[in-house]
């Protein structure tokens, strides 16, 4: 078995088990811990409140935005470039059609480039920020930088592999993508499903008060 | 007692708590959000940072997966007391639960909420500041953190009949309305039960107070001890069924209204027989019924205070400011006014903890820019009995001068003359 | 801004040498051949152009050929006027395809394979040799008096964040850039021919081992490097308008010149910035724009179809690009290792207030309102003068 067939089959099939079974233990084990049904009387909806949360958060408050800017920007570049980049990459969508069978429009190519140029920017401004603000240092732990490490491993030998051509950078990648894979459920890169949690929860308790900050 | 204070954390855990603390990504936003990082640039006063107990006993104990973590020895160390000991002044000291962290947070994570959470453990566990330990000796001896009496409340009840020229009915069997009132504004600014007692025969509705239950303030909530909070609102809930009011007026007091309102039935366990309301919640519904018609208004240039726990934390955003649109002609509204205000510095208990003085003071020059930067404001509205005793001992401290006034104060002041009154 | 690029641009065409044909190499037209052998025009210049494009009808189709010595016009008249261009060898009009026969594309080869390919790399080792070398001599410049245990800020968070945002871009453009340069002179020449088989004598097929090798690198290189490339660019502007308050060149800079930035001795005043940092602020703007435009010349191709912009292009950006890594490297030296207390300005925003005196004394001034006392820097500066590069 070649390396390439390796980081493909066997080791891709496995990262990715690990990733959806050690997903969703993390997520069902939060949900477990449960919690008392509230008896204070509402004033409003609990779960028009966990939407609105989950809604409201996406986007930033102007008064705080003015001081943070800096963040917003590399905030938002970062996951919307990766975004667009997981999903709408034509090598990416050609991956997925080949294990699922399923299929959609890709972007053109100069399209997922400049969304990879945009997360790229986005990912080092973030990672900067990490490291140069005493906020960021006081609060970073391990976790953090592995993550933002790994993440950009992923992306820069993704975007090493561009020509399409060579097939030991793809298998690179992919080695990366299945290292990231497995890494992901047992690190903090599972914000990106317990946002969902933490953001409704908040929505709810304030949906209930009749309000939705 | 490192024990108790972690089996504590980890009762408080539940699944919402659970999720906070897995979502949070260490962003660092809520530094900006915060008063005591914004006036101290002192990077130990980042809102999650502060939770750091919490979150260690969580992944040890509680956290998913953390079995295969512990494996490869990625588990956190078990809190000690001295870390307890550390986060101590973090955790009462630099927070006031006010919550503004949750609305720059990209995770929407209750970080206040949680430190109340944190401060179950501490309370627990007896770490906690001696100002708050005083406090709780005070309820446990009077029912109130300044130690007022019944007899210190009937003195002060006699003065402002005498001012009003109004009867204060106390310990009415059967009246519709029970009204508590925080100790600060007992002693402090008595002429708020002469405004009541204005505004209840204004508008013809049956109230009293009760010599068991006047106190509305709550140390169990500000220290974080459930058992003592719930024995407090217990008390309440006993003395108004008794009584068989139909509503609770929780008085201009932030966390007060939290700890009946929102905490209450869950403290001790079930709903109760009566309404909760708070008092300008039922201002502004008697208003809108047009029992308390609005008279001439207050001309001079006016502000209103948002008190955490009553508008962003409580729910009351609307009805604040339609009050204060009927009581005076010059309302100006602060920047970011609402729900996302700044605190005055001293809720959540911070203003009984002489310790944080200093701290307090500071995050209050925040709050009083706020303010300066809109100019020439008369007077502050603030519908807070504690965030008017931090804003003036705050003023004092910087030696600044501003008139700080109650909401409830206002609408009687600006309340329509009698008709029979004006027939004469 | 645009005033800069306006400029750069000019000052590139004018570099380059347009328009083409006022440099055509050394030609011979058949005139000047007939009049050589009609013993007319020995003038001694005819190997010189004579600045006239060479007539046209000289090789046109159909025509009858004149007459040269062997016969007809000689092979390698027809194969000189190709190379020249004047051949017209198709009937379009384009420059570039009515060319049949390229030739600048040697000279282009020649420099970039003789000399710069050649001596780069030996360029980047020296100074690395340089900066080994400056710390044996002259060891860490440690802060005089050692520090304060009180900081002053320096630089804010968005300048942090321009400057370590260009830092990161800049250092994965310069390993993809210098692996498209050197890869194959490294890999290929120096490791596998050199020193694998001629040193080691190891088997030949270890040179096509190391072929493939930099033929992956060399994928991989380009991609990263295009990708990359106007990611730079944009850190670069921010760093370009982030930093350019305080970075004009003023007068205390006269007086840090002629101390050799207190190398030579006495105490080099200077402010916020001092003339290290300036002129290294000045060649990231220049250098910088200029291998930012050349670059995005080569990432977009068809913006001429002039090929001297294009072998210009390749030229400038790889000397611009080795000037500016060379440059990096002290920087990055006296940044962190070379000098106590840098780090700190850029780290955390915040520098020791007996740095600050040391080294920007006038800006401590500016800042703080106090003045600085120089009385114990001459005592001092004999062990230990202070060596402000390009921090």
């Amino acid at each position: 078995m070649s390396f390439i067939e390796f980081v493909e089959g066997p080791m891709f099939y496995a990262a990715a088990a690990i990733f959806v079974a050690a997903g969703l233990w993390r997520i069902i084990g939060i949900l477990r811990i449960g919690k008392k049904p509230d008896l204070a009387p509402p004033r409003g909806s609990a779960t028009a409140g966990w939407w609105k949360g989950n809604l409201r958060h996406f986007f930033p408050r102007g008064l705080f935005a003015e001081r943070t800017w800096m963040h917003i920007l590399g905030g938002y570049g970062f996951h919307l470039g990766l975004f667009v980049l997981l999903f709408f990459a034509a090598p990416h969508i050609a991956f997925v059609e080949r294990f699922t069978g399923l299929s959609w429009p890709a972007l053109p190519r100069w399209g997922f480039i400049i969304a990879a140029e945009i997360a790229f920017a986005g990912l080092i401004v973030l990672w900067v920020r990490r490291f140069s603000d005493p906020v960021m240092r006081q609060i970073s732990d391990w976790d953090d930088h592995i993550g933002t490490w790994l993440t950009f491993l992923v992306m820069l030998t993704g975007c090493l592999a561009l020509q399409e051509s060579v097939v030991a950078l793809r298998a690179t990648h992919m080695l990366f993508v299945n290292i990231w894979l497995i890494y992901f459920p047992f690190s903090r890169l599972m914000h990106a499903f317990t946002v969902f949690l933490s953001r409704g929860a908040t929505g709810a308790s304030y949906g209930r008060k009749g309000m939705n900050p | 007692m490192t024990n108790v204070a972690i089996t504590t954390l980890l009762n408080q855990t539940d699944s919402d708590i659970a999720a906070y603390l897995e979502a949070c990504v260490h962003c660092g936003e809520c530094a900006e959000a915060c008063q005591f990082y914004e006036s101290t640039r002192d990077p130990k006063y980042t809102p999650t940072f502060k939770l750091a107990p919490l979150v260690k006993a969580y992944k040890r104990h509680k956290a998913p997966l953390r079995g295969i973590k512990k494996i490869f020895g990625l588990v956190p160390d078990e809190v000690t007391e001295d870390e307890l000991r550390e986060w101590e002044p973090l955790i009462y000291d630099s927070c006031t639960m006010c919550g503004r962290c949750t609305l720059v947070c990209p995770m929407g994570i209750d970080i206040a909420g949680t430190i109340r959470k944190v401060r179950e453990g501490y309370a627990a566990a007896d770490i906690v500041p001696d100002g708050l330990k005083q406090a709780r000796v005070n309820v446990e001896k009077t029912s109130s953190p300044m130690g007022v009496t019944p007899k210190a409340l009937l003195a002060q009840i006699k003065h402002q009949e005498e001012d009003t020229g109004l009867k204060i009915p106390v310990d009415v069997q059967g009246a519709d309305y029970l009204a508590l009132f925080s100790s600060h504004e007992i002693m402090a600014s008595p002429e708020i039960i002469g405004a009541y007692a204005r505004i209840f025969a204004k508008a013809g509705l049956s109230w009293t107070i009760s010599t068991e239950a006047y106190e509305a303030t709550n140390v169990g909530v500000q220290i974080g001890s459930g058992p003592l909070a719930a024995k407090l609102v217990q008390r309440v809930v006993d003395e108004a069924e008794r009584l068989g009011v139909k509503y609770v007026i929780s008085p201009e007091c932030g966390h007060a209204y939290g700890a009946i309102r929102w905490a209450g039935p869950n403290l001790i366990g079930r709903t109760f027989d009566f309404e909760v309301l708070h008092i300008i919640e039922l201002l502004d519904r008697l208003r809108r019924d047009g029992l308390i018609p609005a008279g001439k208004k207050d001309e001079r240039r006016l502000t209103l205070h948002d008190p955490c726990q009553i508008v962003r934390r409580g729910g009351l955003l609307k009805e604040p400011r339609r009050l204060m649109d009927d009581a005076c002609s010059n309302f100006v509204e602060m920047p970011g006014a609402g729900i996302a205000n700044l605190c005055c510095g001293g809720g959540g208990g911070v203003s009984a903890n002489q310790r944080a003085e200093e701290l307090r003071t500071k995050a209050f020059g925040v709050k009083l820019d706020q303010i300066e930067k809109l100019g020439g404001v008369d007077a502050v509205v603030i519908p807070c009995a504690n965030c008017r005793g931090v804003f003036e001992d705050g003023l004092f401290d910087l030696d600044r001068e501003l008139e700080v006034i109650g909401l409830g104060e206002l609408v009687a002041e600006t309340l329509a003359d009698d008709p029979p009154k004006a027939a004469e | 801004m645009r005033h800069i690029l306006s400029f750069l641009a000019i000052c590139l065409i004018v570099a380059t040498g347009v328009p083409a044909s006022a440099q055509d190499p050394v030609t011979q037209t058949r005139e000047s051949i007939m009049e050589r052998q009609r013993g007319l025009g020995l003038s001694g210049d005819y190997s010189l152009p004579s600045g006239q494009p060479p007539a046209p009808e000289a090789v046109q189709p159909g025509s009858v050929p004149q007459l040269g010595t062997r016969g007809y016009a000689s092979d390698s008249d027809i194969w000189r006027a190709l190379r020249d261009g004047s051949a017209n060898a198709t009937p379009s009009s384009s420059t570039a395809a009515s060319q049949l026969m390229q030739v600048i594309g040697d000279d282009w080869r020649m420099i970039r394979h003789d000399y710069l390919i050649k001596y780069a790399g030996w360029v980047l080792l020296g100074v690395i040799l340089l900066i080994a070398l400056f710390y044996l001599i002259r060891g860490r410049i440690m802060i005089r008096g050692g520090r304060a245990g009180k900081t002053i800020p320096r630089f804010s968070m968005s300048h942090r964040i321009a400057h370590w945002f260009l830092a990161s871009t800049f250092i994965l453009m310069a390993l993809s850039g210098l692996i498209i340069l050197l890869g194959r002179p490294v890999l290929v020449k120096g490791l596998g021919e050199w020193l694998m088989v001629g040193q080691l004598g190891m088997d030949d097929s270890v040179v096509t081992t190391l072929k493939s090798v930099n033929g992956v690198l060399n994928s991989a290189a380009l991609q990263g490097h295009n990708l990359f490339g106007p990611v730079f660019i944009l850190s670069l502007l921010i760093v370009i308008v982030r930093f350019m308050k305080g970075n004009f060149f003023q007068k205390a800079d006269f007086g840090w010149i002629l101390k050799g930035g207190g190398l030579i001795g006495g105490h080099a005043s200077s402010n916020h910035y001092n003339f290290g940092e300036k002129t290294w602020y000045w060649v990231v703007v220049l250098v910088g724009l200029m291998i930012s435009v050349t670059g995005l010349f080569l990432l977009f191709p068809w913006l001429s179809d002039n090929l001297r912009f294009h072998q210009a292009a390749t030229i400038l950006h790889a000397i611009g690009a080795l000037g500016m890594i060379c440059f990096a490297m002290g920087h990055a030296y006296v940044g962190s290792v070379g000098m106590e207390g840098s780090l700190d300005s850029m780290l955390r925003g915040e520098v020791d207030v007996n740095w600050a005196k040391e080294h920007h004394d006038l800006w401590y001034e500016e800042v703080t309102g106090e003045k600085v006392s120089h009385d114990h820097d001459d005592t001092a500066a004999t062990g230990a003068g202070t060596a402000e590069g390009t921090a």
